[in-house]
């Protein structure tokens, strides 16, 4: 656990404030309890006192800081994704001028490190016998291949959307498929119609593994239908509605189609939809990207050359609005109506206590430390709201669903990660700060011959 | 209509702004009255004691009601934009349209057919087409109204991005026989400019030629700051696909979805963009929306050599309300989540206030005020912070967001990704508005209710103590 | 012999707390008549507040009753006993207890609201109770602007205001100095005498009971009566006279 909060310190500077925040606030509240316990133990009682308002108050500050821990997790995450990471830097190949990318199946030959064809220019040395700059687990072809068990009926229930892949290449590329059962590749590479469903997609069309189903395509309409056989289940998580099936079952029936008509399926020549190569760093990427930009085999259908993260970029600018509203208006809003709640209380509770304030004084206690009690009280209530909150948030979404399971496009459920308890500590302490300051200040300076005079 | 004064002027800017206003007063009006009126001085605590009150503690009372004005103008704010993606959707299509896809399309995008004539359809639809004048020099001349069509969406490399920047976007192109008539099936305008020439290229000059092409409004606005210029001009010209293409006319703004596209000639399109001979969609407009309906049903069961998918265009794009559904759904939580927090700060409130008037309600009881009437006065205080409040909230809302366009994707959930974007007005109206204050009213109440409750408990002798 | 306003017959209220029973008053009995200025003294935790509560129809008697102007309080139901305290007592407090936000007016009008009276009525009848008390020239004046003495004469007339059948006035010169007092006793005097108001008075000043003609004393839940007062004897004279 504490790797990978660490690991969230170093990729975000938000999670490193929090982290700073946090150091300072415990810090600073372990000082107070060490140095002043008295004052400590008195705002304790006082909270303890009027428990109900206490309650109120906390849950107010817990309740905002759930929504905003959630919130918060996909705007990270949005904003996370869409940074390079040079850890798994893929170099994305597809047809450059629009979208969906539809590329000859040949050009595999071209970029695939075990064939004859690859391009000159990716070995080194750059000759025949030069040895490719990436090996075969750092290279894969996708293509898409959609179709529905029923023709008849066209609905969620009867549509599979397959990922076609060579099985050898699902374990070494695939994200979070690289523990999958070898057996189940070795099933799929055995036999051609074999695939992989997810369980939601295994549940929509009412099947188990083991049985079988017959496809009709309806983006390559013409093939002929194609007899698929479920060898297994896709591991729980961003896969539950995906298929994988085998790209020379899909190449057979291309094949199969230009026997029967003497002439090739007139998508034929588009049914290659993406490349992946991995590689190391993003030097590698810049030379390997270059070579493949200008490589003049692929004049006929010009290809583009971008990362992972570039490729996600382009498909959420249209969510820009969405995001931009999330981050700079709902979380601020919330932030302020947190910090307005701290304020309501907190200066109601000054004003029915002035007269115990003024005794403090008379007593011989400072100003500072008047206001020291009051800022103490409010800052236990509310950071500590704020963490438990953060935390139940964290225990709650990630324990049941592995996450929050605000669906956008093709994005799997998105994990709260621990610098969440940061964030819930943070937001709680700095809106109860925030909200806290002028009432505390006007409990510094409750003048003690005022509140008497009234009294007698 | 330009005014001389900027109120005026702001007004008449925001379409129906002036009357939504009217009404929105009217409307809070008619909804306080009742309650005013329910608490008028007869057998009942008086109201003046309340607001009173509440002017007393103007600081405590401003700072609850500010709560609310962030959670009313947060969550109608945000109803807003969700209200301007509906409408954009609701306004899209003509109700006469019929869209033809090809066999098991369920959007333009993924949709692949051969050039079409108006022969290649069944003849009752053939019957149905509308024809209409389109040559003033010639009105007994009519042609009908049937667009082919040619959707993609392109790769555009922003001009001058700087590096660490986004370098590319996605465009949507599409391309039709005859813009003009296309232009009439879609009930598209100009603002500026016209329709491109028939050969649809113009000359730069330099020896180099362009491609004319029309952009939408959402676009233009995009493409100007692309070029750093504060508004696209007719003459400019953006790079696709290492080729030049000029805007000889900008789309109105309207409420369509095609802000965001570009209108082009078809073969330029088919030729640059691999889709030689294909086309996605073929448009043909038919009388009302009951004709659309028999037209699509006999499209889908009308076989030739191929079987074709037929949409009206008000169901294409009323499929697309998912996204604005999702959203929906999610403010909705996010709205009364935040809502707890602002009546958790009016019960806060409303315990102190009782807490510290607990020798009135002694009084008051004793005077023979009844308990239930002590409740009603309590609720009626936190109701009154929650309108205040949700009101300015409303207000600073309508201000703030009423009228901006913004860009989006709609989408209709799906498959692998689809979905388009679209430039939609953010429009605070009257169902926002009610919306905004039934939630406050509700916040009140229940904020509330707890604390009217104990005040209705209150012993009264023993308050006099 | 005088309509008795106030009959407390065989009166027995206890409490219980944690387990143990507390009885609070014993077999009470008391009764006033109209017009009468009772005197009711007795230590803190004699059961003054109880007895008063009992009074006002905040509380009911274990056994016994208590019947006001012949109606029998003890029976009615909150909703009944709510309009039956408004138009049969007035209560005047040691503390005053107005509320701070309304004027001097608009306290005094406060229970003539629960009344269906048109508001010129209403108008009419709160400008002779402060005219009563001498405070005419402080209608618009808050508590706060007000001095306690001026404070316990608004309180008085709210009291009156609805013509009640008793007054029953808690400590009413508790919190006042000796000459505020001793005016607010005098306009105590008046409102028996001029306006033949039956007056409960509970209080532990003497010098206060001594306006009284009759005192009783409450002790450990029991009444007992005490020899005329002054005020009594002067009253008897007069009559005769």
């Amino acid at each position: 656990m504490f790797t990978r909060i660490y690991q969230q310190l170093a990729a975000d500077w938000v999670n490193l404030a929090a982290a700073l925040l946090a150091v300072v606030i415990v810090g600073g509240g372990l000082a107070y309890v060490l140095l002043q316990p008295r004052l400590f133990l008195l705002g304790l009682k006082n909270l303890r006192r009027n428990l109900l308002r206490t309650m109120l108050t906390a849950v107010a500050i817990g309740v905002l800081a759930v929504m905003i821990t959630t919130i918060w997790t996909i705007i990270y995450f949005i904003d996370l994704i869409q940074t390079e990471r040079s850890k798994d830097l893929k170099v994305i190949v597809t047809y450059k001028w629009s979208v969906p990318s539809q590329i000859p199946m040949n050009f595999k030959d071209y970029l695939d490190p075990t064939s004859p064809g690859l391009l000159l220019k990716l070995r080194e040395p750059p000759t025949d016998q030069g040895k490719p700059l990436y090996g075969k687990d750092d290279f894969m072809i996708w293509s898409f291949f959609g179709g529905t068990t029923d023709p008849q009926k066209i609905t969620p229930d009867t549509l599979i959307f397959f990922f076609v892949m060579h099985p050898d290449q699902i374990i070494p590329m695939m994200d979070d498929l690289g523990d999958l059962d070898p057996k189940l590749v070795q099933a799929m590479k055995e036999k051609p119609q074999a695939c992989l469903l997810g369980k939601d997609k295994l549940k929509a069309i009412n099947k188990q593994v083991g049985e079988r189903f017959r496809l009709t395509s309806f983006n390559y309409k013409g093939l002929e239908d194609l007899d698929f056989e479920i060898v297994g289940v896709l591991p729980d998580g961003r896969y539950n509605a995906s298929a994988l099936m085998n790209m020379e079952y899909f190449n057979a029936a291309f094949d199969k189609y230009e026997n029967k008509f003497k002439a090739p399926h007139p998508l034929a020549h588009k049914r290659l939809n993406l490349i992946w190569i991995r590689v190391k760093d993003r030097d590698m990427f810049d030379r390997i990207g270059g070579v493949i930009e200008d490589a003049p085999e692929f004049n006929q259908y010009p290809v583009k050359v971008e990362t992972a993260s570039s490729l996600i970029g382009s498909f959420l600018e249209s969510y820009r609005v969405i995001f931009m509203a999330m981050k700079f208006l709902l979380v601020p809003g919330m932030l302020a109506v947190m910090a307005l709640v701290m304020a309501n209380a907190i200066s109601i509770t000054v004003r029915e206590r002035r007269t115990e304030m003024a005794v403090l004084k008379v007593l011989g206690y400072s100003p500072n430390q008047v206001m020291l009690l009051i800022l103490g009280e409010a800052l236990f209530v509310g950071a500590l709201a704020g963490m438990l909150a953060a935390g139940l948030t964290f225990a709650f979404f990630n324990g049941l669903w592995g996450g929050i399971p605000f669906r956008i496009g093709f994005f799997p459920v998105f994990r709260i990660p621990e610098s969440a308890f940061l964030w819930g500590l943070g937001i709680g302490a700095v809106t109860t700060f925030l909200g806290s300051a002028i009432p505390a200040w006007t409990a510094r300076s409750v003048k003690v011959s005022e509140v008497f005079s009234k009294v007698a | 209509m330009r005014f001389r004064n900027p109120l005026l002027n702001w007004i008449a800017e925001r379409p129906g702004g002036a009357m939504f206003a009217l009404v929105g007063i009217l409307l809070l009006l008619a909804m306080l009255a009742p309650i005013l009126f329910y608490l008028t001085p007869i057998r009942k605590v008086p109201l003046v004691y309340n607001l009173r009150n509440l002017q007393n503690r103007w600081m405590t009372t401003a700072v609850t009601a500010l709560a609310f004005t962030l959670v009313t103008a947060l969550l109608t704010g945000m109803l807003a934009f969700v209200r301007g993606m509906d409408r954009l959707i609701e306004a899209s299509g003509n109700p006469g349209n019929v869209m033809v896809l090809s066999d098991g399309a369920t959007d333009e995008a993924f949709s692949n057919l051969p050039p079409f004539v108006a022969q290649d359809l069944p003849s009752d639809v053939q019957k149905q087409i509308v024809s209409v004048p389109t040559d003033p020099r010639d009105p007994g001349k009519k042609t009908p109204l049937i667009s082919q069509e040619v959707y993609v969406v392109v790769m555009y490399m922003i001009p001058n991005a700087p590096p660490g920047s986004r370098q590319r976007r996605f465009v949507q192109m599409r391309g039709m026989n005859d813009i003009a008539v296309a232009a009439l099936v879609h009930e598209v305008k100009l603002a500026r400019g016209d329709w491109p020439s028939p050969a649809g290229v113009k000359d730069l000059g330099n020896g180099e030629t362009a491609i004319e092409i029309i952009v939408g409004a959402g676009l233009a606005r995009t493409f100007a700051a692309d070029l750093g210029k504060s508004e696209l001009e007719l003459g400019d010209t953006v790079t696709i696909r290492d080729r030049k293409w000029v805007i000889v006319g900008v789309m109105e703004e309207a409420s369509n979805s095609f802000g965001s596209e570009i209108w082009t000639r078809d073969a330029q399109m088919q030729k640059y963009f691999g889709r030689e001979n294909s086309y996605s969609s073929y448009v043909v407009r038919t009388e009302n929306a009951q004709m659309a309906n028999l037209a699509v049903k006999e499209i889908k069961s009308f076989k030739r050599d191929r079987t074709l998918q037929a949409y009206t265009e008000r169901e294409y794009y009323a499929k697309m309300t998912d996204t604005s559904k999702q959203l929906s759904v999610a403010i909705y939580v996010v709205a009364f989540i935040m809502a707890i927090g602002g009546m958790l700060g009016v019960m806060n409130t409303m315990y102190a206030a009782i807490s510290q008037r607990s020798k009135d309600i002694g009084v008051l009881r004793l005077m023979g005020y009844q308990r239930w009437q002590i409740l009603l006065s309590f609720q009626f205080e936190s109701l009154l912070i929650a309108l205040m409040g949700g009101a300015l909230g409303c207000l600073l809302a309508y201000l703030a967001v009423d009228g901006q366009t913004v860009t989006s994707l709609i989408s209709g959930g799906g498959g692998g990704g689809g979905g388009k974007t679209v430039v939609l007005r953010i429009t605070f109206d009257l169902t926002v508005l009610i919306v905004g204050v039934i939630f406050s009213i509700l916040m009140g109440c229940l904020g509330g209710a707890f604390p009217s409750v104990s005040a209705m408990r209150v012993r009264p002798l023993e308050s006099l103590k | 012999m005088s309509v008795p306003i106030l009959e407390i017959r065989n009166v027995t209220k206890s409490f219980t707390r944690g387990g143990e029973t507390l009885t609070v008053l014993r077999d009470l009995n008391l009764v006033v008549g109209e017009g009468e200025f009772l005197g009711i003294m007795g230590p803190s935790g004699s059961g003054k507040t109880t007895l008063l509560n009992l009074i006002a129809g905040l509380d009911k008697p274990n056994r016994g009753d208590v019947r006001i102007g012949g109606q029998a309080v003890s029976a009615m139901n909150e909703a009944q006993l709510a309009t039956w305290r408004t138009r049969n007592i007035g209560f005047i407090f040691q503390f005053y207890h107005l509320l701070p936000v309304l004027t001097a007016f608009e306290n005094v009008e406060l229970p003539l609201l629960l009344l269906p009276i048109s508001a010129q009525k209403r108008r009419e009848q709160v400008l002779n109770a402060l005219d009563l008390v001498g405070l005419s020239d402080r209608l618009h004046h808050r508590p706060g602007q007000l001095s306690g003495g001026q404070q316990q004469r608004v309180g008085i007339a709210r009291a009156i205001v609805t013509d009640p059948t008793l007054i029953v006035a808690d400590e009413p010169t508790g919190d006042l100095d000796a000459r505020s007092a001793v005016e607010i006793m005098n306009l105590m005097d008046e409102l028996q005498r001029g306006l033949k108001k039956t007056i409960l008075l509970v209080t532990h000043d003497p010098r206060a009971a001594e306006h009284a003609q009759r005192v009783v004393h409450l002790e450990k839940g029991q009444l007992l009566e005490s020899a005329p007062t002054e005020a009594a004897l002067a009253t008897a004279v007069s009559a005769a006279q």
